[in-house]
């Protein structure tokens, strides 16, 4: 059943769409993760113009938030005083992204600094959570093994600004958590992701926050920054198509109720390593086609009409 | 296809007058040539995929006939990439201005055999023989790869076509030849020029315009995205809001 896009001016089977966003909805069910990184490179690799990819995968990744960022909000597992401060952080950063990646389009290096950003991203996350759920793992079968230190001072300690936040335990320079908020609303913006990948361990070693309020705090900012992110690319490039996203938010829905019971089930490690390679096929294949010669190395761009 | 059915009745009366047209007796230098489609239009909705047109006509005696489909205008820009540190990159580029989106040839024959190519290069008939004008600043041999790479990527799109065994002529008098779009056809009006040559000279030429539009519901939110860009991106957030909200009730009573 083949269905017009309306912005992405192409016709897609609207079933595959579908479980496509059940496919990628079950992976982040199960692992818990927003899924937009793995989505905005399928959904090239399917033919959808860079551009509209990471358009309106920011516009997916707001509905597949919203429930758990309410089920979290419900539980209190909100800080919400850390929330507002990435928030703001996640604002400057995204309107930067969207400048950026509006710049980038102009001068046709867009679909260039998606996928470079994506080999860079996935390639290192994927390696650290390989790396530390494998010594996790060896770990529980070796307790007897010494434990790494919870917390250490670092320069980042020193910085002005402290402030309180009292559902973390935490007396920090607010400038850590905006940093963090900037840095992952520039990805939002131009990876088409949450950037739950970045600013969950963020939170953990950076900032450390404890992990009763890690998820629930990432996901209220990213349902605020990947709207914010929506409305930015809608004006500034038109590269939202809500027919797809549509499409994608029925199937990820589901998806992702069925991922979630499947992955209570399993054990925590071997869900991070199974993630962890996961995240590292994705980079590869994408790796592959940055450096696999194209068949013409000349391609069309679109200048607009006078 | 359903299309083209539900347009027959207008269809065959266009057949009619093609063969009234013939039937009256006409000087010399009369129309010599007559020429219609089945549909002036072609509606981009839900379900597109492609249309296909039929373009008909007749001609007063034999003669060779080329049909031209020129799309909207519009800059192009081609791009070249570049092994940067064993990285494929978007390097220099060469931006074509007016250039047609859309390009068609059909004839009834190959088009060395209907006229000399000073002939087919004045009239300006033959993908490779377009007007594409650049203000780029590059020599003259590399403004040509990029002309020829040009229309290479309008070929693999199937926005730029040639094609000889297309048009068929019945009874040297009577032809008919299809004109196809693909589902990536861009919006706009396009010209459908069919043009009637008699030993190499053109005698006869007709242009019939034709537009293609994106209509129902996809033309509506493609032209709200554009001219209301800050409440189609609201309208996107709180579709999103509500649909997230919505699934997270429904499975929690699940």
């Amino acid at each position: 059943m083949q269905i017009y896009l309306p912005i992405a001016e192409m016709s897609l089977n609207a079933l595959m769409l579908l479980g496509l966003g059940g496919m990628v909805g079950f992976l982040s069910g199960m692992f818990g993760v927003g899924g937009g990184f793995l989505m905005t490179p399928l959904l090239i690799f399917i033919g959808v113009p860079p551009a509209v990819a990471v358009g309106t995968e920011a516009n997916q990744v707001v509905a597949a938030s919203v429930s758990g960022a309410l089920a979290h909000w419900r539980r209190g597992n909100v800080d919400i005083r850390m929330g507002v401060v990435l928030m703001i952080g996640g604002f400057i950063g995204s309107t930067l992204g969207v400048s950026l990646f509006t710049f980038l389009r102009e001068i046709g290096q867009i679909d260039f600094v998606i996928a470079v950003s994506y080999v860079l991203f996935l390639g290192i996350v994927g390696i650290l959570m390989v790396v530390e759920s494998v010594r996790a793992w060896f770990r529980s079968r070796n307790p007897s093994a010494p434990r790494r230190k919870l917390h250490h001072h670092t320069w980042l300690h020193g910085l002005p600004f402290k402030m309180r936040f009292r559902r973390s335990k935490l007396y920090i320079s607010a400038l850590l958590p905006l940093g963090v908020g900037v840095v992952v609303g520039i990805l939002a913006a131009i990876m088409g992701v949450g950037g739950g990948f970045v600013m969950v361990p963020a939170m953990i070693y950076l900032l450390g926050m404890p992990t009763s309020v890690v998820v629930g705090t990432s996901l209220f900012q990213i349902v605020f920054v990947t709207a914010n992110v929506t409305f930015l690319q809608s004006v500034n490039n038109q590269t939202v198509d809500i027919v797809l996203a549509m499409l994608l938010v029925v199937g990820s829905v589901i998806g992702a109720q069925i991922g979630a019971r499947v992955g209570s089930r399993l054990r925590g490690e071997e869900v991070r390593i199974a993630l962890g390679l996961i995240v590292l096929a994705v980079c590869a294949r994408v790796a592959w086609t940055l450096v696999v010669t194209p068949d013409d190395v000349y391609s069309l761009g679109i200048g607009g009409a006078h | 296809m359903s299309r083209l059915l539900s347009s027959l009745p207008k269809w065959l009366a266009r057949w009619c007058m093609v063969f009234g047209a013939l039937c009256v007796p006409a000087s010399a230098n009369a129309q010599s040539i007559v020429a219609d489609l089945s549909t002036r239009e072609v509606a981009i909705s839900t379900g597109f995929t492609g249309a296909e047109l039929l373009l008909f006509g007749a001609t007063e005696g034999f003669g060779d006939i080329v049909v031209t489909v020129e799309g909207p205008k519009r800059d192009e820009i081609v791009r070249r990439k570049e092994r940067v540190a064993g990285i494929w990159v978007n390097g220099t580029s060469v931006t074509f201005e007016d250039a047609p989106a859309y390009y068609r040839t059909a004839a009834s024959k190959p088009l060395n055999e209907i006229a000399s190519a000073q002939a087919l290069e004045k009239l300006k008939i033959g993908s490779g023989r377009i007007d594409l004008t650049t203000r780029s600043q590059d020599s003259a041999e590399r403004v040509l790869k990029f002309r020829d790479a040009f229309i290479r990527s309008k070929k693999r799109q199937a926005l730029y076509s040639e094609d000889i065994s297309d048009i068929r002529i019945i009874r040297g008098r009577l032809f008919r030849s299809t004109i196809p779009f693909p589902v990536n056809v861009p919006t706009g009006t396009y010209q459908v020029t069919v043009h009637l040559f008699k030993d190499g000279r053109l005698v006869s030429s007709e242009k019939t315009p034709l537009t293609v539009h994106k209509v129902g519901l996809e033309a509506k939110i493609y032209d709200f995205a554009h001219d209301h860009a800050a409440w189609y991106g609201i309208i996107a957030i709180v579709i999103a809001l509500v649909a997230g909200w919505l699934a997270g009730v429904i499975f929690r009573k699940a």
